[in-house]
């Protein structure tokens, strides 16, 4: 059986993703990332190997104790506001990045951080292209 | 080696788009965003020296491998704190992690040989001449680029 410290779980889905027989479940709304470990008797710990936070041990199983659940409210993007990751998960990220990067993407969410990037790599090309306008794509 | 832009090339037909996906079942790593109407631009993994996914990596499945980022899918539990990680948001994860692998075994990656603008290569030194010919054209020709 699973044993879980909701302290250091960061809601990454890893355990539910590496489980062979599904016993981790979850469920995510726009807002909420919910997950649930039920009970199991099998004798694997794929799910304890392959947690990035190690929050998570094997003990005999005992049908008295409740199954554990996490729930982790999604952190809105700063650009867009859609919902997009878990705190402990951008804390983790920022934490795992060296401070000069200055990460500050890391509370965009990715399609924003695209978005970003377009506008930077284009910016001046397309300064200079409404500068011409409205004659630019036009005859040479 | 990674794969270079030449902005002022792309037309945003997003044919590297869909060939992307067609190379990788259906779940493409190229992303084509329009700035208004004046531009469209590729966005895709920089394969960058000091990449951001490969340092949030815990298992090790996103390393670098000389100059490219690559991808061990056996090592990989689907956490997304690559995808969190990465500044250009060109890393996702759908119960895996899904990026540009520089289509491995592959002479050229099919985003290059397929775009019809020639806007995308993996040769830096052809980029760079092109924008030295531009620059040296618009001093000729007086600011026109």
């Amino acid at each position: 059986m699973i044993r879980i410290d909701l302290r250091l779980c960061i809601g990454c889905l890893s355990c539910s993703n590496v489980c062979p027989s599904q016993n981790i479940l979850r469920t995510e709304t726009a807002e909420e990332r919910r997950i649930l470990w039920k009970r199991c008797r099998e004798e694997c710990d794929l799910c304890v190997e392959h947690c990035p936070a190690r929050a998570l041990s094997l003990v005999p199983f005992d049908e008295a104790v409740p199954e554990p659940e996490a729930s982790f409210d999604l952190v809105a993007c700063r650009i867009c506001g859609r919902r997009y990751a878990t705190e402990p998960m951008l804390r983790r990220v920022e934490a795992s990045l060296p401070p000069s990067q200055n990460p500050e993407w890391v509370r965009a969410c990715p399609t924003c951080r695209r978005i970003t990037e377009a506008e930077r790599a284009t910016g001046e090309m397309v300064a200079g292209r409404l500068k011409r306008a409205p004659g630019w794509g036009g005859a040479e | 080696m990674a794969v270079y832009v030449d902005i002022r090339r792309c037309i945003g037909c997003r044919s590297c788009e869909v060939a992307c996906e067609r190379v990788h079942g259906g779940r493409g790593h190229v992303h084509v965003h329009f700035v208004g109407d004046s531009a469209s631009v590729p966005i895709l993994c920089h394969h960058c020296e000091e990449a951001s996914c490969a340092a949030a990596c815990f298992s090790g499945a996103l390393h670098k491998e000389g100059s490219r980022t690559a991808f061990e899918v056996e090592k990989c539990t689907g956490c997304g704190l690559c995808s969190l990680a990465c500044p250009f948001g060109v890393v996702w994860t759908e119960k895996i992690a899904h990026k540009c692998d520089l289509c491995e075994g592959r002479a050229e990656p099919t985003c290059v040989t397929t775009c019809p603008a020639n806007a995308l290569t993996t040769d830096f030194d052809l980029l760079s001449h092109r924008a030295r010919s531009r620059a040296a054209r618009a001093v000729a020709t007086g600011g026109r680029r």
